[in-house]
């Protein structure tokens, strides 16, 4: 099967100063395969380099080196943007639009067929529970609501690969279920999610591979077992085995996929 | 690069900068603006016209009616004193203006005002810092990651920010001259068509502009800088044009030939502004009315000014202005 994601040897360093003479590293080398159909975390403290590595799946950055497929092609073919579906954990949606709009406009530009706009979002709009305020400006929105708009317009083209950057931020109980709900559907649906959260409860849930970055580099990429120890007394809890690695730099246990 | 995408893209593109010009009040501001024109128009009417009649000494003596009348008229015409007996009110009658012209010329003059200073300088430079804001706003980090994130050409995303926000300017200049042109016609009975060149004057002036703005918008992402960068801009090029026709019509001893060969690059590399002016003046029939730069006309007297060349170099300087812009747009890690 097509992995839906990979990444070889993948290197980003942003150039800073006068004339780009200095440069930072953000990501470092990093190779890593998500299979389709699979939920797969991605995990790593502040600055790791974690939103840097879904910018340069999302076209959003280009590699200082390396190599990145999406969707079982190369990054340059924008066109597999059309079966992505992103959100992200601060929303900026343009205020003068209302969350009808604001679906249609996304939605649009993803190449959902215009007669299918309006369906869709006020499907949409239902599913995350702002059906009865699908007209209003969103400048009236609260962040919660903003972030189940979100959700709402990553799903707009019914994507094949749903990237949710710490995507719990600012959404209550209610509206963390309907988030879970939804990527409970992509599994079944055999579908590919990469969530990248902080929250470890849900990936511990949620997730059935996960990696961990740090520093820029791939510290750890397999499955939960493997990372926490099996059933037992020997088991440690997700944040002891993340302490671990984060504190003791790398740990390369198939780094590679 | 796959076209279906692009056009799909400049199309919601156009569509939502429209939208935003709407929600943002300018339309509304800009719609003010032509309503007051439009009403000002309507409070014109002329009175006494008299036609145009041609001395043969450059400046000729002009006196009011009502000046000549205490000093005779008979006199004053033996002395070639050119006599105002016609009048112009405004205002509904509020303000009376002495005119020594004919009705259409008196008209036209006012035609000339309006586009010359109002549409053309203040409406120009206020448009263009009133969407200075447009493309800033679209390219915030929190904004740009999601609709950078589509599967769509960012050479047309920015296109279509640039021709909907062109659009909307272009609706707001036919808006203009279409009012303040009809209500002149219904109160004064002239309907001079050349009046409606200024539309497309308008719009290839804030064009040129415009794609400045964009490229500063881009660069910087701010809109301070992207606002005042472009005003800064319009008068390098002011000054540009109208330091090439100064040193054209009146050279300077010992101006090597260096020199004069960086003055016309920059002439014919920037905008002129100056020059579009020019070129609706003439459209305009305006010589008897009004009075050009001197510098601009003792260089079309001298067979040194190419109006279409003019325009096309400006056109060329905003293509390739918007196409320097699409590539920084493309370099860009968001």
């Amino acid at each position: 099967m097509t992995a839906a994601v990979a990444f070889e040897n993948v290197e980003k360093t942003y150039k800073t100063g006068y004339f780009g003479r200095n440069g930072v590293a953000a990501v470092r080398g990093i190779s890593l395969t998500i299979p389709t159909g699979c939920v797969f975390g991605l995990l790593g403290p502040n600055r790791a380099g974690k939103t840097t590595l879904v910018k340069l799946l999302l076209s959003l950055s280009s590699p200082s080196a390396g190599t990145i497929a999406r969707l079982g092609e190369p990054i340059s073919k924008r066109h597999t943007l059309a079966r992505v579906g992103y959100m992200h954990e601060n929303h900026a949606f343009p205020r003068y639009l209302s969350a009808v709009e604001v679906l249609h406009f996304y939605g649009g530009l993803s190449g959902v067929p215009t007669g299918e706009l309006r369906d869709r979002a006020t499907k949409l709009l239902d599913r995350v529970g702002l059906s009865d305020r699908g007209l209003e400006p969103i400048n009236r929105f609260s962040k919660g609501m903003v972030q189940r708009l979100g959700l709402a317009q990553a799903l707009m083209n019914d994507p094949d690969l749903l990237i949710l950057d710490e995507p719990t931020e600012g959404l209550d109980l209610m509206g963390r279920q309907l988030l879970r709900d939804v990527i409970t559907e992509f599994r079944t649906a055999k579908k590919t999610v990469l969530l990248v959260s902080h929250v470890l409860s849900e990936v511990e849930e949620l997730c059935d591979e996960l990696a961990v970055i740090v520093a820029g580099s791939l510290a750890y990429r397999g499955n939960l077992n493997e990372l926490i120890g099996p059933p037992g007394p020997t088991r440690r809890s997700l944040e002891q085995a993340l302490l671990g690695l984060y504190q003791s730099g790398l740990y390369q246990k198939g780094a590679t996929a | 690069m796959n076209l279906p995408d692009a056009i799909r893209t400049t199309r919601w593109m156009i569509r939502d900068t429209i939208r935003q010009s709407i929600a943002t009040k300018l339309f509304w501001v800009m719609l003010g603006a032509t309503v007051i024109s439009t009403l000002f128009c309507l409070s014109v009417s002329v009175h006494n016209d008299t036609p145009p009649r041609v001395y043969e000494w450059d400046h000729p003596g002009v006196l009011p009616k009502y000046e000549a009348d205490k000093l005779g008229m008979k006199k004053l015409e033996n002395d070639g004193v050119r006599v105002i007996s016609g009048e112009m009110t405004l205002g509904f009658g509020m303000m009376t203006v002495p005119v020594g012209r004919n009705r259409e010329d008196s008209v036209r003059q006012l035609e000339l005002i309006l586009v010359g200073l109002v549409a053309d300088t203040a409406g120009v430079l206020l448009a263009l810092l009133w969407t200075a804001g447009f493309l800033p706003t679209f390219l915030e980090p929190q904004s740009a990651t999601v609709l950078l994130a589509k599967p769509t050409p960012r050479w047309a995303i920015l296109l279509g920010k640039y021709l909907g926000v062109v659009l909307f300017v272009a609706l707001n200049a036919v808006l203009f001259i279409g009012g303040t042109w009809l209500a002149l016609g219904i109160k004064t009975g002239v309907w001079f068509g050349a009046y409606w060149l200024a539309v497309p004057l308008l719009i290839v002036n804030f064009g040129i502009f415009y794609a400045v703005s964009a490229f500063f918008a881009v660069w910087t992402r701010s809109t301070v800088a992207s606002a005042f960068g472009t005003i800064l801009f319009w008068f390098l090029c002011w000054m540009m044009n109208y330091t090439h026709h100064r040193l054209t019509a009146f050279p300077i001893e010992g101006m090597t030939a260096t020199s004069h060969l960086f003055l016309d690059m920059g002439y014919w590399l920037l905008p002129k502004p100056l020059d579009l002016g020019g070129i609706f003046f003439d459209a305009m029939y305006s010589d008897g009315f009004g009075v050009k730069s001197e510098e601009l006309r003792l260089v079309q007297e001298a067979g040194r000014f190419r109006p279409e060349l003019s325009v096309l170099a400006s056109a060329t300087f905003a293509a390739g202005t918007l196409a320097l812009t699409a590539y920084e747009f493309e370099m860009t890690d968001y």
